[in-house]
């Protein structure tokens, strides 16, 4: 038995581009990843890591846990696919061996072995092959229904959007959806001309066979066959090239994050394993408040991603996100979307013009004695009701409080980090921590989640406590140096998507909320909270689209029916206090106005 | 003479002549963004601004002159910003101040 | 029986329509909210652009509204309206053969424009409060000493999307121009600043006051508008603004802060529009049926405007609206009648 015949080309061919083209990327990516990334590899590769991820594999990439939290029938479509697709190929090679022993088989021979051995082989097990074989493709065939459906009416699988496709993957998508039903079709008709199989193809089988003369089928059995391996050869072709990518590569993505690789603020050769994971499954487009409030379409995650694997990415895009980490936070594959964002409009943006704040040097405007710094943050001198509770609120906890930056100070960094200019923002950074460093203090205190955020994450600050403003007042409080007088009132807290998905930062102003008072919850908060609208990363929304967002979001924090709406960032206060009729006040405000003072 | 100078390029004339300046580039950051043609030019985002503060910048004046077609040093002053959205939160008119920095840099710059 | 008219508001407005129709032989019913007449004149001390004291104007109208006889109900609300008369919030209703909304404008909270530090810190007061302190009879500083400097900022609650308020108020330029030259009478050795973004000056007088208090007064004008007020630990307020006729960014230290507030639409417009089937313009003020031709009247025969409740107005402005709003009522009621 050679295992072959002309009709196994096109899979054969399809096949081997596709191993081709996956070995390239995937050598081409592990040599261009940078010193750092490797020493990574080397060093976590013969570690529990290495099982842990495996693990993750089964529990991602095959059953696809994470998807089926988000939405259980999307769950069932992609586990149904995935790990049915696996079986059938893994009980159709149990099946080989069981009928010829351990022997070497060409790949086309498991593949198309229904047609090469319709008939043959033992008959121990049979009936219990030929039933797992029709259970799987059910279950396969399923999935495929659930895709068309999803195609055709997505609000059925509970997404209000569905991604929209490029050519690559509409053909793939096209082959997709006709590998399993030609399957199906070319098994039944070899059933109905030789016998064999189970409730499925089996039954299928002996119906044609009655309805059918042996003419007809034997006229349409090898085409059926071609068919089945022209689909299979043009998706395993196309695929590498479409969305379907994700398939394997989800896999070493997997691999690497367990071994610490992350994405950074410039891009790296890492960023293909994360871009070419998303299998555009089109979750992240109903967080988007873009879509949901303005019907903003073509920016989201989704999208961005895709335009920048075909390098057909425009600023207009990128810079078109407000970056709140919303879809992030239910992406199925747990892609970094922020920080490849980020490191695209660094890409696209940064502009390397060194002396641009050479007026910085020698600026010192600081005022004050004290270990603990307070830097209140650009936006927060536009909110003065939070600066003058700062100061109640520092005095009675009797620190003594060095001010960075009361009579102006120089910007964190962030925002231009946010506009990719991320060696621009440097120089701030250099600045500020040169700054924090002379005058020796142990504590840095911020208003601004914004300054907090580039604070932890891109200032080297050791030895110097970093904390805002709501971290601060809880510390105080269980210290016992604030004490909190009780009110009846009730209030109602927006987490600011820098402090709360940025920073992980949920519990502490909640604390400190209740112990003032009641605090009551909008329908959407913590990881899920609503975005205010006037996020700094967004340089494309104008007023009137960033109040929308603001109103939308008031809206359920006024819903709450609290008498305050309190926040902890001048940018969302700012923000609420313009969209909303309700009191709205900082943390430290709703503080200052209650302590108790034996 | 040819050496003498005033401060400015020898032959740079003292009036903004409107007729002589091409205002194509103007043009075209106001089609992208039209509602920079709202500035009552009232000062807030100078006045405001973290950059102003510590250095010579004048947003407002660099994006009017900018309108004007004068575009001489706009991305060499317009870098200086550092984009910290203070004169958004204050535009009386709701300017996209800090989409007008990038704007007028991505069209005035050299990349 | 003479025909009887409904009127919301016993403002200026309101008070010189009801005086007008009762003498064309209606029987006018003023309704108004707060327990007194007046309206918002009645905390002004000195009016533009020639400084007549409010009262000057006001107490006549009251006087007359009583001599009159005409019926006052005070301390009641209008809560919903219609061609044929009002329901009170307490439940009463007035019928009538028209109405006339009256109902004038709210001052713009100068709390919302949190960075001039209103009600944050001392010495920070809004347009109205210095004509309050004015008609008390002095204006000090929190400690009880005289300002040294003082600075005006127009525009505060109007021009401001921020707040959304895209409507110019209209009158603060010329209170701002009157309410320097009475700083400055009051405190000689003062300076006092004016900062602005444009000077409108669109009354009989009001460019005159302006140039006399540029050249009679020596009162400075700085065209910028205050981005921000800042507590100074000597107690005293620091601002910041550009002057944008230099291009250069300004900071001063000054005494005290006054916020020249802008006129707002009432919040309940939207209510009463609602019950009686009229339209309110984008900046949330009434709208007339026509610009021109039917500026006093509202879409819904029967029912008629007078005063700032369809947009910004000078008393003198909103006063001669008052002969009109009377005379297409009597239009109206003649009409009706025949």
């Amino acid at each position: 038995m050679t295992f072959f015949a002309p009709f196994t080309i096109p899979f054969i061919i399809g096949g081997a581009i596709m191993a081709a083209v996956l070995l390239a990327k995937y050598t081409l990516w592990a040599v261009r990843l940078p010193r750092e990334d490797k020493r990574l590899i080397r060093r976590n590769i013969l570690s529990f890591k290495s099982l842990a991820a495996l693990w993750e594999v089964v529990r991602e990439s095959l059953l696809h846990v994470r998807i089926f939290r988000v939405n259980p029938v999307l769950g069932y479509m992609h586990s149904s696919l995935a790990l049915g697709w696996l079986l059938l190929i893994a009980v159709g090679w149990i099946e080989t061996v069981a009928y010829l022993g351990l022997r070497w088989v060409p790949l086309q021979g498991h593949v198309f072995f229904k047609y090469f051995m319709p008939v043959n082989g033992i008959t121990q097990h049979k009936a219990g092959f030929e039933l797992a074989m029709d259970l799987l493709l059910a279950v396969v065939l399923s999935g495929v229904a659930l895709a068309w459906i999803k195609r055709m009416r997505s609000r059925i699988m509970g997404l209000r959007r569905t991604t929209k496709h490029v050519l690559f993957d509409r053909i793939a998508l096209s082959a997709l959806w006709f590998v399993f039903p030609l399957r199906y079709l070319a098994e039944s008709v070899t059933c109905a001309i030789y016998g064999g199989g189970s409730f499925l193809t089996g039954s299928t089988g002996s119906l044609l066979a009655s309805h059918l003369d042996a003419e007809t089928l034997a006229a349409v059995y090898e085409p059926l066959w071609w068919c089945y391996s022209i689909a299979l050869g043009i998706f395993f072709s196309t695929m590498p090239f479409s969305r379907y990518m994700h398939i394997f590569t989800e896999i070493p993505l997997i691999f690497l994050r367990r071994y610490r690789l992350a994405p950074g603020i410039e891009p790296k050769s890492y960023d293909h394993f994360e871009v070419e994971a998303c299998s555009r499954c089109g979750i992240c487009i109903d967080p988007c408040q873009l879509q949901s409030v303005l019907g903003i379409d073509e920016v989201q995650s989704v999208y961005f991603l895709r335009d920048r694997r075909y390098n057909m990415l425009q600023l207009s895009v990128a810079n078109n996100c407000l970056m709140c980490g919303r879809c992030q936070t239910k992406c199925p594959v747990g892609i970094n979307l922020n920080t490849l964002r980020l490191n695209s409009r660094s890409r696209m943006r940064n502009i390397p013009n060194e002396g641009r704040f050479n007026y910085l040097s020698g600026i010192d405007r600081s005022s004050g004695e004290g270990r603990t710094g307070y830097f209140a943050g650009c936006m927060t001198m536009l909110t003065p009701r939070t600066l003058s509770a700062m100061d109640t609120i520092f005095r009675a906890a009797g620190d003594d409080i060095w001010h960075a930056d009361r009579d102006g100070g120089v910007c964190c960094g962030r925002p231009l980090m946010l506009s990719g200019e991320t060696t621009a923002a440097r120089k701030m950074i250099e600045y500020n921590t040169d700054l924090f460093r002379r005058h020796g203090i142990t504590r840095l205190v911020t208003s601004c989640p914004i300054c907090l955020r580039v604070f932890r994450e891109e200032y080297a600050l050791d030895g110097i406590e970093v904390m805002h403003h709501s971290e601060y007042i809880r510390m105080m409080i269980a210290e016992g140096r604030l004490q909190m007088r009780r009110t009846d009132m009730r209030y109602t807290y927006h987490d600011p998507c820098e402090l709360g998905r940025g920073c992980g930062i949920y519990d502490q102003p909640r604390e400190v909320i209740a112990a003032v008072g009641e605090l009551v919850e909008p329908a959407h908060n913590r990881r899920d909270a609503l975005c205010c609208g006037a996020s700094l990363a967004n340089t494309v929304i104008d007023d009137s689209q960033q109040m929308r967002i603001a109103r939308e979001m008031t809206g359920e924090l006024e819903a709450t029916g609290a008498g305050t709406i309190v926040t902890s960032c001048p940018l969302c206060y700012k923000t609420i206090k313009r969209a909303a009729g309700t009191e709205t006040k900082d943390i430290s405000e709703v503080v200052a106005e209650n302590i108790f003072q034996p | 003479m040819s050496g003498l100078r005033f401060g400015y390029g020898i032959n740079r004339p003292r009036a903004i002549d409107i007729d002589s300046n091409d205002l194509r580039k103007s043009n075209e950051i106001l089609r992208e963004m039209p509602e920079l043609q709202t500035c009552i030019g009232c000062g807030s985002c100078t006045a405001s601004c973290t950059a102003g503060n510590l250095t010579e910048f004048n947003f407002r004046r660099v994006h009017t002159l900018v309108r004007r077609g004068e575009y001489r040093s706009a991305y060499e002053e317009m870098n200086k910003c550092m984009l910290c959205g203070k004169c958004r939160l204050v535009c009386p008119r709701g300017i996209n101040t800090r989409g007008v920095a990038m704007l007028i840099k991505r069209k005035l710059g050299d990349f | 029986m003479k025909p009887k008219v409904v009127i919301a508001g016993g403002g200026a407005a309101g008070m010189a329509v009801a005086l007008r129709l009762e003498r064309l032989g209606v029987e006018p019913v003023i309704v108004e909210r707060e327990e007194r007449l007046g309206g918002k004149v009645r905390g002004w001390h000195k009016l533009f652009p020639t400084f007549t004291p409010a009262a000057e104007v006001l107490d006549p109208l009251v006087a007359q509204i009583g001599r009159r006889g005409i019926e006052c109900r005070t301390g009641a609300a209008v809560e919903a309206l219609s061609e044929h008369g009002v329901k009170l919030a307490s439940g009463q209703t007035i019928e009538a053969d028209a109405v006339v909304v009256a109902t004038g404008f709210t001052l713009f909270d100068a709390r919302r424009k949190e960075e001039y530090g209103y009600g944050i810190y001392d010495n920070v007061v809004t347009s109205a409060d210095l004509e309050r302190m004015m008609n008390e009879g002095a204006v000090r500083l929190a400690d009880g000493s005289t300002p040294r400097r003082i600075a005006l900022l127009h525009c505060v609650g109007s021009r401001d999307e921020k707040v959304c308020q895209r409507h110019c108020s209209k009158v603060c330029c010329i209170t701002g121009v009157k309410q320097a030259i009475e700083l400055k009478k009051m405190f000689p050795e003062a300076d006092v600043f004016n900062f602005y973004m444009d000077i409108r000056m669109f009354g009989a007088g009001y460019e005159e006051l302006y140039r006399e208090a540029q050249q009679s007064y020596n009162i400075h004008f700085v065209r910028g508008r205050i981005s921000e007020a800042s507590p100074m630990i000597n107690g005293r307020i620091q601002i910041k603004a550009e002057d944008t006729l230099t291009g250069r960014p300004l900071r001063m230290s000054i005494d005290m802060l006054v916020l020249l507030a802008g006129m707002r639409a009432n919040d309940d417009n939207a209510a009463l529009a609602a019950s009686a089937g009229l339209a309110l313009a984008p900046n949330g003020f009434m709208q007339s049926a026509d610009p021109f031709l039917g500026a006093v009247r509202s879409p819904r025969r029967g029912i008629f405007y007078a005063g700032a409740v369809t947009a910004p107005k000078s008393l003198a402005d909103t006063l001669a609206e008052a002969s009109l709003t009377a005379d297409a009522v009597m239009d109206y009621l003649n009409s009706v009648q025949r």
